[in-house]
């Protein structure tokens, strides 16, 4: 078979057209997509940066807030200098508390030696008992 | 003397008939204009030998031939007939290329899958001239101007015909600089030649580590017969673009795309026994590969100029021819074609965005015809 009757009997119109129209469209949509990619990109990074502020912003309320209390590098020699270091963690502790919970506040705040300058506070009756196990801040 | 006399009949000068010689003959052709002319050299030279190396008269059934089980030519030609090759080479040809300039102006994309009109006619020229559907799509890929998509369709259509198609194939990608030119001349003004492309923009590292995997989702969800091609050609690229695999990227691009360029040109060339390639369906295939080549190519300037009716910012008409998938060479005449007219106007870098289109429109054309036949 020959000319038109063979390209017919091989359906050859609708591959070549169809075929056409596949490759076109493909490259059209890359296209389309490739053209858009940079506004995407730039779109993203829009937000990302928006959202990293905004984490930033909150991030430094809460360090200014944590910097309302300051930290000692050492424990202070003077005890009535280590309750004032203190007093600021009392604040968020309701009165009477227990000593455990002053001691992993004190932890994670990263103050040093809590153990032993609790017990100092109890000794110099900073820390006042107030029966059942619980105690009350008393700074002189 | 009767042992002598065996000898002799078993010789290659024994056994030789014209269409080794002929064969012979093209193969120095092909050195030829590789070597003194420097027409791809890189192909045409393994083509040129493997041809000569093929063409050698051997007496059949000692396992020395291409086309005969066994044969260390034979094992290496299954790269070849098993499609491995073809995708080795676009590993290499995707951790080459770079797409910034297509990624700056995208719309020139389109010239890319404008040029593959000329697979589209092709396949209607092979019907009509009696080659069967899939012998049809395997010559009509040769429009895609893309050597080693050609073979690799040719392998899962119509592998009998891997060697006339390849060799026609290549031959028409040497001969761009003589097939491109007059036809570029004769369907754009001296004003249209001489339009300069406005800069680019500046591509983000971003969309280029982005767009092999946008790529490889879109074209081989598209056409999932171009996987072998296309998920190759855009994994080169991401190793490429991602810069965390330096070595692999330089690998890729030198020892492994060197690699199965050697063996995919020489048994190539090899497969062109005279027996088998000279008949007249070579012939018939040579002629319908210029016919591709040279349709690919005007259709490609034609939509550029159609295009421009609708552009503020007009493209430059030659870009079009680009839109071949022959890297570098189709870019590198769309450059020079330019210069000709107006030497400050540089095309190259527009000229390779519409190539490496080219690459990906003509592997996508593999894939559907592949699937509409398969």
């Amino acid at each position: 078979m020959y000319g038109l009757e063979a390209i017919n009997a091989a359906n050859g119109w609708a591959m070549a057209y169809t075929g056409a129209i596949i490759v076109f469209l493909g490259l059209v949509v890359l296209s389309f997509v490739v053209s858009q990619l940079h506004r995407i990109l730039s779109f993203w990074e829009n937000f990302i940066s928006k959202f990293n502020q905004n984490h930033q912003t909150e991030q430094t309320d809460e360090m200014q807030g944590e910097d309302t209390f300051l930290v000692p590098h050492l424990v202070p020699s003077d005890i009535n200098e280590a309750a004032s270091y203190y007093s600021h963690l009392i604040e968020d502790l309701d009165q009477p508390f227990e000593l455990t919970k002053l001691y992993e506040i004190s932890q994670q705040k990263g103050f040093p030696h809590p153990h032993i300058t609790i017990s100092n506070f109890r000794q110099a009756n900073i820390l006042v008992p107030a029966g059942d196990g619980l105690f009350t801040w008393s700074q002189p | 003397m009767e042992l002598l006399i065996q000898f002799l009949t078993n010789t290659g000068y024994y056994l030789a008939d014209f269409r080794n010689v002929i064969m012979l003959f093209v193969g120095f052709i092909f050195i030829y204009l590789a070597t003194a002319k420097k027409y791809e050299p890189l192909l045409l030279v393994p083509i040129g030998f493997g041809i000569l190396v093929g063409n050698v008269p051997f007496f059949k059934g000692f396992g020395l031939g291409i086309y005969e089980s066994n044969s260390v030519l034979h094992y290496l030609y299954f790269g070849v007939t098993s499609g491995l090759y073809p995708s080795i080479v676009f590993l290499g040809l995707g951790a080459m290329t770079d797409f910034s300039s297509l990624l700056a102006r995208p719309k020139l994309m389109l010239l890319g899958a404008a040029a593959q009109m000329g697979i589209f006619f092709t396949l209607l020229s092979a019907l009509a001239l009696g080659f069967l559907p899939k012998e049809a799509a395997s010559i009509a890929i040769i429009g895609g101007a893309d050597g080693p998509t050609s073979i690799f369709l040719t392998a899962k259509l119509a592998p009998h015909l891997i060697g006339p198609i390849a060799i026609a194939a290549y031959s028409y990608m040497a001969l761009i600089p003589v097939i491109q030119p007059p036809i570029m001349r004769l369907l754009t003004t001296h004003k249209e030649r001489v339009i300069h492309m406005s800069e680019p923009r500046e591509v983000s590292k971003k969309e280029l580590v982005i767009f092999p995997v946008v790529g490889v989702i879109l074209c081989c969800f598209l056409a999932p017969a171009s996987i072998p091609l296309l998920g190759t050609f855009f994994f080169g690229n991401f190793m490429k673009e991602c810069d965390v695999t330096g070595r692999l990227v330089i690998t890729a691009r030198t020892a492994i795309i060197d690699i199965a360029t050697i063996f995919l040109g020489f048994t190539v060339g090899a497969s062109t026994q005279g027996d088998v390639f000279l008949t007249g369906k070579s012939v018939g295939i040579f002629c319908l590969g210029a016919v591709a080549f040279s349709i690919a190519t005007a259709s490609g300037v034609i939509f550029a100029k159609i295009m421009n009716l609708f552009l503020k910012d007009k493209i430059n008409p030659l870009l079009g021819a680009a839109g071949v998938s022959a890297v570098p060479g189709s870019a590198r005449e769309v450059h020079l074609v330019g210069q000709e007219e107006d030497p400050t106007n540089y095309l190259l870098m527009h000229a390779m965005a519409c190539n490496s289109s080219g690459v990906i429109g003509s592997a996508i054309c593999a894939g559907i015809l592949w699937s509409f036949l398969v």
